[in-house]
């Protein structure tokens, strides 16, 4: 009987399974460890350790790191690039910007191909999608040649204009498969990214090109694996966009997995906000070696049109993760009779004076230990027994030259840790147009819980949530998440130009493509559903904003333009700061995002208090210069309706939760802790 | 220098960090809210945050050019109006370019900082207006009197305890060309200086006015700790530099001469452009305190380039520039292109100190912005246009590698080309080539990046002004390494009426005529000769080089 839906997310060190088992209401999570040589061994064992039959399983959900490690080690496949003759040094050019501006030694990131391994294509389209001249197809059959005596395992075609027309993207893509064989990967760049900016768009289909045959061979190689332990379901596997793809789709569009790792979390914190009604949530995902944040505006995880990746630009959906810092392994150091912590990191290896890889540095993670915030024995779920010795040590070296005792160091560097992850959220907020005390802190994790409520105090946050399971809370949250297909198209109209009759058609045929592909994934029509938006920008301007339509008839509504125009205002007005109503739009970009309802878990109910007693210990912790008695309770032993005051410490078995003096704890009807200020209204 | 008594090194941190955190805070307020990209994406804008005494307490790594510069407009006013003319609830605007050293098109706002009736400090933006009312659109390439350049403003209130002077910034909407995005821009600049205004308040609110001030002494003397001891390692000695811009734009036959001394003692330095050019009648003058700013670019690049900026920097830098040169302009000087002989400048500072810090130093770059700006009626839309570009060109190498090819000067912040798929859709041109241009490069054993060829076919009538640089003095290399190639423009390359120029003001072109822009190279660094077989070999397979120059300016043939 099919009965699980398991969620399986891979990170460096260990992969992270959690199933929920729909007969009895109940997630679990558990952790294998990651096997770099062959991902797909950590994935069965984890999926192993969970399940006893894979034909129990009737959702699978993956996010993979495959193509992101291709990527990060240079390990992708060698890739030829066509351009259009003339411009192909477009790619290598890269626009040119320095955006390290004290550098004298500035060099642009590294492209995925060499200059050599470009070609230019004679052929030409113009801004209209007319074509000017012809595709020069023998410079397309030499350059499979090409491919052939250099030995490339891909080719990316990126032509000018192929987004108003793809002609001879198409024909250059059949006249190498022709040659080269059906199952040779060629990336043509008006697929990977249907955008206008060729150099953006070129790089997408290189990326693609690069990553896409480690990526397909891998979910080959799993799915067939899945298949022989009779797994019955497809496998699917996350987006970077929040969605998810089946395995099968995912194979074709593998530029979509490439940054879908971390993604998991933003799209939990999403739905932690529907399921606690708080719209705005800033997430904090921090681990031994990362600080990640998130954030969830009115709801829904903040997505952009276009990400970078080690300098490389994409233009896809993307889920906007940022990374500001390096967590627990930020080492502490002197310079200049000032006191610093970070950016330096002591990583996994040597890692903290504490994890006795050889550390001498005093690390974020080893003051946490000397003040008593870590449980020595309990730590990464007890497989690793830290070392308080070393800690203290590399902490009491370094106090020495600030004549400060090894508990006020060790406090001392917390302290501007947190101040300094809570000015880089605060940052990113302004960024974006929100002010942070109008959000809940999420944190989860590792090491998120442990700093959570300092820095929810340094940006005047009230409330701070620490979900159940904080360690594989990523996990939980592709649990979570739809089916999703992306489909843009470019629209480049003024406002008194615009014809709406010609733009909703042009959203009912993406739409009719979208849900053709959806059926094709297996979601049912009652599932299956489509919405419609359009980037618009005020005349002049570079950059649009994404402004959702009603339905794709919208646009034959007599008052369309004023419409859309008012709310493309009220977003300019919310993300910049101001707005022009009156002042001409122009509209460049269609969007068309078909979502599969695959349906989620219901909420976990968490069993509820039957009285005000809970077990604990008390321990002494250091906190505001002091060491004081500090209770010390395990997680699975509060239940709903259970609270209490700081100075507390919750354990559990992948994090830890330190509430300072001042705070009050209740447990939630889903298991969360929500952390408080105690005056706070 | 013994560190600050009365106060703890982790609130000393706390702050530190606070306080670039909040220009920071600043900058995003800038950039989340401008209406311009030049603004907003290439980023020509700086903030600062200051004290009392106007030291910089923050700033964000704005453009560079613009370093340690706001305190000069925040000083100047009090200067000339004393110190009782800081009034809360005030904002104050500035673009003088005797004042704030750059062209009118750079405007300063700033605005006291207080809490409760004390003076705090101030706080400050500058960003890049895309027209201030100069004769020509955007600018002009040969004003010869800053009343050419468009509206002057001297330090100016914008807004008086709280309430609009709706007078003052109606004269500037009636004399700018697009008063829609520039007001946009002013009041984007307005909410930045606002945030920081919070913010400071927030921290002296939070930690008392007088544990501020420790902390900024004690990071003060941190800062300049640091930047001592590395001068300190610089041997003493003078070490000189000599530079030449190819002309004002105006009389296109004299070049000008920019000359730079730099005095090393001890800890202390000292940098001399008094021997530099008088300033010219064409617009390449800028005010003393952008010269200012120009070296301590320079001196950053090499002395402290990770170190965040405060009123600690520079404390051993003296500078000495001759009021009535191109670097000290004074009225009624055009002031335009007040950035083409700083670009050089900051090279120069490269340059002169090359055999004091051989590892740090890099040859010349390619040197300035390599403007073409195209103006007309596109007939697809029959709506006027105006197009400006800047041209990406070569940077120097290093001891340790090649430098980067196709990149934007050093004064242009983190601007980026325009797409030719945005090019050809805005305005009514076709770019039939964009390509690295090889050779281009000085030879050497680290090789200098190469520049670019952009051509454009006009596809209706228009006129083109073009400003491009460094022609007598390419790119330098160093330590045995080659001079790069100079840029190069052709209008209609190999047609009868071909012809070769690099700056004119509105030259009129026709349907089909065609403008080859090439940029220059960087400077190569060492002897070509130690250059490896290999790497050459490699140039070679990547275009970076011809076959040609391997073999005769690096002696390696084809295997």
């Amino acid at each position: 009987m099919t009965r699980y839906r398991v969620s399986m997310d891979i990170g460096g060190t260990f992969t992270d399974v959690v199933t929920y088992d729909d007969v009895a209401g109940v997630f679990a999570a558990t952790k294998a460890s990651t096997t770099p040589g062959n991902l797909s061994e950590g994935v069965l064992a984890g999926l192993d350790s969970v399940v006893e039959q894979p034909s129990d399983i009737d959702f699978l959900v993956h996010g993979t790191t495959q193509g992101l490690n291709a990527f990060l080690e240079r390990r992708g496949v060698p890739v030829l690039l066509l351009g259009t003759a003339g411009v192909e040094d477009s790619y290598h050019i890269a626009r040119g910007p320095r955006t390290r501006l004290y550098d004298l030694h500035y060099r642009k990131p590294t492209p995925l191909v060499p200059r050599r391994d470009v070609l230019g294509i004679g052929g030409r389209i113009a801004a209209d999608g007319g074509e000017l001249e012809p595709l020069d197809e023998d410079a397309v059959r030499a350059a499979a040649g090409t491919v052939r005596e250099r030995g490339l395992g891909a080719v990316a075609i990126a032509f000018l204009f192929s987004y108003k027309n793809p002609a001879h993207e198409l024909r250059a893509r059949d006249i190498l498969l022709e040659e080269l064989g059906d199952g040779f990967t060629v990336s043509v760049s008006h697929e990977a990214a249907k955008e206008w900016r060729e150099y953006e768009r070129t790089s997408s289909a290189v990326i693609e090109a690069y990553t896409g045959p480690v990526v397909r061979s891998y979910l080959e190689d799993l799915e067939k694996r899945l298949a022989d332990r009779g797994l019955a379901v497809p496998l699917h596997v996350m987006q970077s966009s929040g969605g998810v793809l089946t395995a099968e789709s995912a194979r074709r569009r593998p530029l979509q997995t490439l940054l879908s790792g971390p993604v998991g979390g933003a799209i939990a914190c999403a739905e932690l906000s529907r399921r606690t009604g708080r719209p705005h949530l800033i997430g904090v995902d921090m681990g031994g070696t990362s600080f990640d944040v998130s954030l969830v505006v009115e709801g829904e995880p903040d997505v952009s049109a276009e990400a970078k990746l080690e300098g490389l630009p994409m233009l896809m959906s993307i889920v906007n993760i940022h990374t500001v810092g390096a967590g627990g392994g930020s080492v502490a150091w002197a310079e200049a009779g000032g006191l610093r912590v970070g950016p330096r990191s002591a990583g996994a290896r040597p890692g903290p004076a504490c994890y006795g890889r050889g550390g001498t540095e005093p690390t974020v993670t080893d003051a946490n230990l000397l003040l008593g915030r870590i449980d020595p024995k309990g730590f990464a779920g007890g497989q690793m027994t830290l070392d308080v010795g070393a800690a203290e040590a590399a902490v009491t070296e370094l106090a020495a030259e600030f004549g400060l005792s090894p508990l006020g160091m060790a406090e001392g560097i917390c302290d501007v840790a947190n101040s300094t992850m809570a000015q880089a959220i605060r940052t990113i907020t302004v960024s974006r147009g929100i002010d942070p005390r109008e959000s809940a802190l999420v944190a989860f994790g590792g090491a998120g819980p442990m700093h959570a409520v300092f820095l929810a105090r340094e940006l005047g946050i009230v409330e701070t949530i620490v979900p159940s399971f904080p360690g594989t809370f990523s996990a939980w949250g592709m649990l979570q998440t739809r089916i999703r297909q992306d489909y843009t198209e470019p629209y480049f109209f003024l406002d008194d130009d615009l014809d709406g009759a010609d733009m909703s058609a042009a959203l009912h045929r993406m739409e009719a493509v979208g849900l053709d592909a959806l059926a094709h994934e297996g979601v049912s029509d009652d599932a299956r559903g489509a919405t419609h938006a359009v980037d618009v920008r005020y005349a002049a301007q570079e950059y649009t904003l994404t402004v959702p339509l009603r339905d794709a008839d919208e646009p034959t509504d007599p008052g369309f333009v004023t419409a859309v125009a008012e709310r493309f205002a009220e977003l300019h007005e919310s993300r910049y700061g101001h707005a022009n109503l009156g002042a001409p739009v122009e509209f460049v970009t269609l969007r068309t995002t078909a979502f599969g309802d695959l349906g989620r878990p219901a909420p976990q109910r968490w069993p509820v208090a039957d009285s005000q007693t809970f077990p604990y210990e008390v321990r002494e912790v250091v906190c505001g210069g002091e060491g004081r008695d500090t209770m010390v309770v395990r997680r699975d032993d509060l239940l709903v309706g259970h609270t209490f005051a700081g100075p507390a410490v919750v354990v559990e078995d992948t994090a830890t939760t330190v509430v300072p003096p001042g705070y009050t704890v209740t447990v939630d009807d889903i298991g969360s802790l929500v952390i408080r200020e105690k005056d706070a209204k | 220098m013994t560190a600050t008594v009365g106060i703890d090194p982790v609130t000393v941190e706390i702050l530190r960090n606070a306080l670039n955190s909040a220009a920071e805070d600043m900058n995003a307020t800038l950039i989340r809210s401008a209406y311009t990209p030049i603004i907003y994406e290439g980023g020509d804008c700086v903030v600062a945050l200051l004290d009392a005494e106007h030291q910089v307490l923050g700033q964000s790594a704005g453009l560079p050019i613009f370093l340690g510069n706001l305190e000069a407009c925040t000083r100047a006013t009090e200067e000339r109006f004393g110190r009782d003319v800081w009034q809360p609830g005030d904002v104050w605007i500035l673009n003088d370019s005797y004042l704030g050293g750059t062209h009118l098109n750079d405007v300063t706002i700033f605005g006291p900082v207080f809490v409760g009736q004390t003076l705090v400090g101030f706080t400050a933006s500058r960003a890049h207006w895309i027209d201030v009312g100069s004769k020509d659109p955007g600018g002009s390439m040969d004003s010869i009197s800053i009343f050419q350049e468009g509206l002057r403003l001297g330090p100016q209130k914008l807004v008086a305890g709280g309430v609009d002077e709706r007078a003052v910034i109606d004269t500037i909407s009636t004399n700018v060309r697009f008063p829609y995005p520039t007001t946009g821009d002013m009041h984007a600049m307005i909410a930045c200086i606002k945030m920081g205004e919070k913010r400071l308040q927030e921290l002296v609110e939070r930690f008392g006015l007088e544990t501020l001030e420790l902390a900024r002494d004690e990071i003060f003397r941190q800062t300049e700790l640091l930047e001592r001891a590395m001068i300190a390692e610089i041997p003493d000695g003078v070490y000189t530099a000599e530079g030449v811009l190819d002309n004002d734009g105006v009389d296109l036959d004299s070049p000008i001469p920019i000359r730079l001394k730099i005095t090393v003692t001890g800890e202390e330095i000292d940098f001399d452009v008094t021997e530099s050019a008088d300033q010219t009648v064409g617009p390449v003058n800028c005010g003393v305190s952008q010269a200012v700013s120009a070296l301590r670019v320079g001196y950053k690049l090499l002395v402290s380039p990770d170190l965040p900026g405060n009123g600690g920097s520079f404390r051993s830098m003296t500078t000495q520039v001759r009021e009535g040169s191109v670097l000290g302009a004074r009225s009624p000087a055009a002031c335009q292109w007040y950035f083409s002989h700083l670009g050089l400048l900051i090279d120069m500072v490269a340059r002169a100190l090359a055999p004091a810090l051989p590892d740090h130093v890099a040859g010349a770059s390619h040197g300035d912005s390599m403007i073409i700006l195209t103006a007309g009626v596109d007939p697809r839309v029959d709506r006027e246009f105006v197009s400006l570009e800047a041209t990406v060109g070569g940077w120097g190498a290093w001891n340790g590698s090649d430098g980067e090819t196709a990149l934007i000067n050093n004064v242009n912040g983190s601007l980026k080309d325009i797409p030719i798929e945005v090019h050809e859709t805005r305005y009514p041109w076709r770019i039939t080539e964009y390509r690295i241009r090889p050779d281009s490069g000085g030879a050497g054993r680290w090789r200098g990046g190469n520049g670019v060829v952009r051509t454009y076919e006009a596809q209706t009538d228009l006129s083109v002004s073009l400003w491009f640089e460094r022609s007598r003095q390419p790119a330098w290399g160093l330590f045995g390494g080659d001079d790069a190639i100079g840029p190069e423009v052709i209008v209609n390359p190999g047609r009868d009426d071909e012809r070769r120029l690099l700056k004119v003001n509105g030259m009129r072109l026709r349907k089909g005529d065609v403008v080859r822009c090439a940029t220059g190279g960087g400077g190569g660094y060492g002897d070509a000769v130690e250059r490896s077989a290999q790497d050459v070999r490699a140039d070679v397979l990547d275009r970076n080089i011809t076959a040609g120059t391997a073999l005769t300016r690096y002696g390696i043939g084809e295997q």
